[in-house]
């Protein structure tokens, strides 16, 4: 049993949505612009040219925050959401009914419907690809060129996600929510 | 064997003995051939046809039929099935007035606002059954692996139990049993509050959506439902008697119309507060959508059918034009509506992704929503299906209370 979190270094994302493909082809989500689990957002730049906010331009990528105090758990009427052995948010599509009270619940706009099952589907940190076939990363982390992201056990203090968080300044999404989110921002 | 044998013989015969009108389809076409009535019935079919078509819709493509989205899950069905829940709550209220607080002059509308508030509720249970996706399994799993912590399972189990009281209250009523009938009336009514309460809740609990999150609406569902139950018991009452009132009725409308003018009085509070915490201080995610709800049409049609035109009414009238209070709860009821619509799409306005995710296009402001032709269909229908089963209702049982 592993407590799995990341950690993303998002001022080395450059927004080329490797990610975002790499994440529909493992995991199978479906095409579609609003179908997809992890995203990168982005902000136009502020200002006028020649004098344009560069830093106002930053790229943000998300997902689910596999939040250990999550909404979408609380909300879901047949506990169709549930925290797997590692800590993991998952939908239990067999469970699920649809009432989409946990997209409505979730602040991070994370779930979406899956077509092909009509049920709620989210990011799983790959738990049914990539670590269900014995690897060690997420699809997201793998493709990245600029090494955003470092998928790990929290509760391994040799793991390099409980190195960078001992020694990088970070900061979660929405924290006041009291989601206590796992994904957590460099800055 | 045979102790089993006398339980099922007095089910049988306590449901024989419950007094229902023997109909036929001659009976159900037997009605005062007024235009108002053809309009009405034409009116109901029309309703009912373009339920069938929107449920097959439905059926051929799914959530795709409605224009709901990612930013935008919960459209049209949600707030109808909290309009028709609403009502029940509100007629179930009214309805015990008489029969469960023992208030006399009440006592000629609780058989009729008790069975209306049978007849909403399933219109209601009809509609959502098309909103959720797998409402078979949902039935499944409420009980097997329940989410105590969701308010919606709260809601629909608790709903399911008040359907149950107000069914046997019915009974009770329809037998003239009044002890049972009380007894049944309470427990269904406390039933119903928890159950409507949590409907609020469901909306109270959403920590990320300020505009709506705390204790506001829980408390408000309780409140609108009682105007709502009183707003339809003027249309039941105006159409039973149309519009020319009995004494004793009189009485009861004006004691209603009394009541209404405090609690719109209080919902006005209410709303005037709720905004004005709202605003004051500019609270990001808060002040701003508060903000567009001010400035949006829906708004003010809630506010101007639902609260403004009725008090105006009672209050010029004091309380006693009930042909004006009974046009009055029309323009209510679909203010309601909008008061409905109001909710489930103002929680919605703002987006939670708030930065731009594809290029060529700009950060998303607000998220925008229009039922598709399906929503309005199965909408319709809901409504159709409680004219319908009204009418059946005033054919199979005998609804006014004898004096």
């Amino acid at each position: 049993m592993a407590n799995y979190v990341m950690v993303l270094d998002y001022k080395n994302c450059i927004n080329c949505k490797a990610c975002e493909i790499a994440c529909k082809e493992e995991n199978g989500v479906l095409l579609g612009a609003d179908k997809h689990r992890i995203w990168v957002g982005s902000n136009n730049p502020k200002g006028e040219w020649p004098k344009l906010d560069i830093a106002s331009a930053a790229f943000l990528p998300s997902q689910c925050q596999q939040c250990e105090n999550a909404p979408c758990q609380d909300v879901c009427p047949t506990n169709a959401t549930y925290y797997d052995k590692n800590g993991v948010v998952q939908v239990d599509s067999d469970k699920c009914i649809l009432c989409s009270y946990c997209m409505v619940a979730c602040p991070y706009d994370a779930r979406y419907v899956d077509d092909r099952t009509t049920t709620v589907d989210k990011c799983t940190f790959c738990s049914d690809t990539r670590l269900a076939r014995g690897e060690v990363t997420t699809a997201c982390q793998n493709t990245c060129p600029t090494k955003v992201r470092t998928f790990g056990d929290i509760d391994d203090p040799d793991s390099e996600v409980s190195e960078l968080l001992r020694t990088r300044e970070h900061f979660s999404l929405k924290s006041n929510l009291g989601t206590k989110p796992k994904l957590f921002y460099l800055t | 064997m045979e102790t089993v044998a006398k339980k099922s013989s007095t089910i049988k015969e306590f449901i024989r003995s419950i007094p229902i009108n023997k109909i036929g389809v001659k009976d159900l076409l037997n009605f005062e051939k007024s235009p108002l009535n053809i309009f009405l019935a034409a009116l109901t079919l029309v309703f009912l046809g373009l339920f069938v078509i929107g449920v097959l819709f439905y059926l051929l493509h799914g959530h795709h039929a409605y224009n709901v989205t990612r930013e935008h899950p919960w459209g049209l069905l949600i707030a109808v099935y909290i309009f028709f829940v609403v009502s029940s709550t509100g007629l179930c209220i009214v309805g015990s007035l008489g029969d469960v607080f023992g208030f006399k002059d009440y006592m000629a509308i609780s058989k009729r606002a008790i069975f209306g508030s049978i007849v909403t509720i399933v219109a209601g249970f009809a509609v959502i059954a098309f909103e959720i996706g797998h409402p078979i399994t949902m039935m499944i799993y409420n009980v097997l692996t329940p989410g105590l912590t969701s308010a919606i399972w709260w809601m629909g189990t608790l709903y399911g139990l008040y359907l149950t009281f107000m069914i046997i209250e019915f009974v009770f009523l329809l037998k003239n049993d009044m002890k049972s009938a009380k007894t049944f009336g309470l427990i269904g009514l406390l039933v119903g509050l928890a159950a409507h309460s949590n409907l609020g809740g469901v909306f109270g609990f959403l920590n990320a959506r300020t505009i709506s999150n705390g204790v506001f609406y829980p408390t408000y569902f309780i409140l609108t439902a009682f105007i709502t139950g009183v707003f339809i018991a003027f249309i039941m009452m105006g159409f039973r008697y149309k519009l020319s009132f009995p004494k004793e009725i009189q009485t009861m409308l004006s004691g209603l119309a009394k009541i209404q003018a405090l609690l719109i009085s209080i919902l006005i509070f209410f709303v005037t507060w709720k905004f004005l915490t709202d605003v004051y201080g500019g609270m990001p995610n808060r002040a701003e959508v508060a903000e567009h709800i001010l400035g949006s049409w829906t708004f003010w049609t809630e506010v101007i059918l639902a609260m403004l035109i009725p008090l105006t009414i009672i209050l010029a009238s004091k309380a006693s034009a009930y042909k004006a209070i009974f046009f009055a709860s029309l323009s209510g009821m679909v203010g309601i509506f909008f008061m409905r619509y109001n909710l489930v799409h103002d929680t919605q306005l703002k987006p939670l992704q708030e930065m731009k995710i594809r290029e060529y296009q700009l950060p998303p402001e607000w998220i925008h929503y229009f039922p598709s032709a399906t929503e309005i269909m199965i909408s319709l229908g809901g409504l159709g299906l409680c004219l319908a089963l009204y009418y059946v209702g005033t054919k199979l049982f005998s609804l006014d209370t004898e004096h």
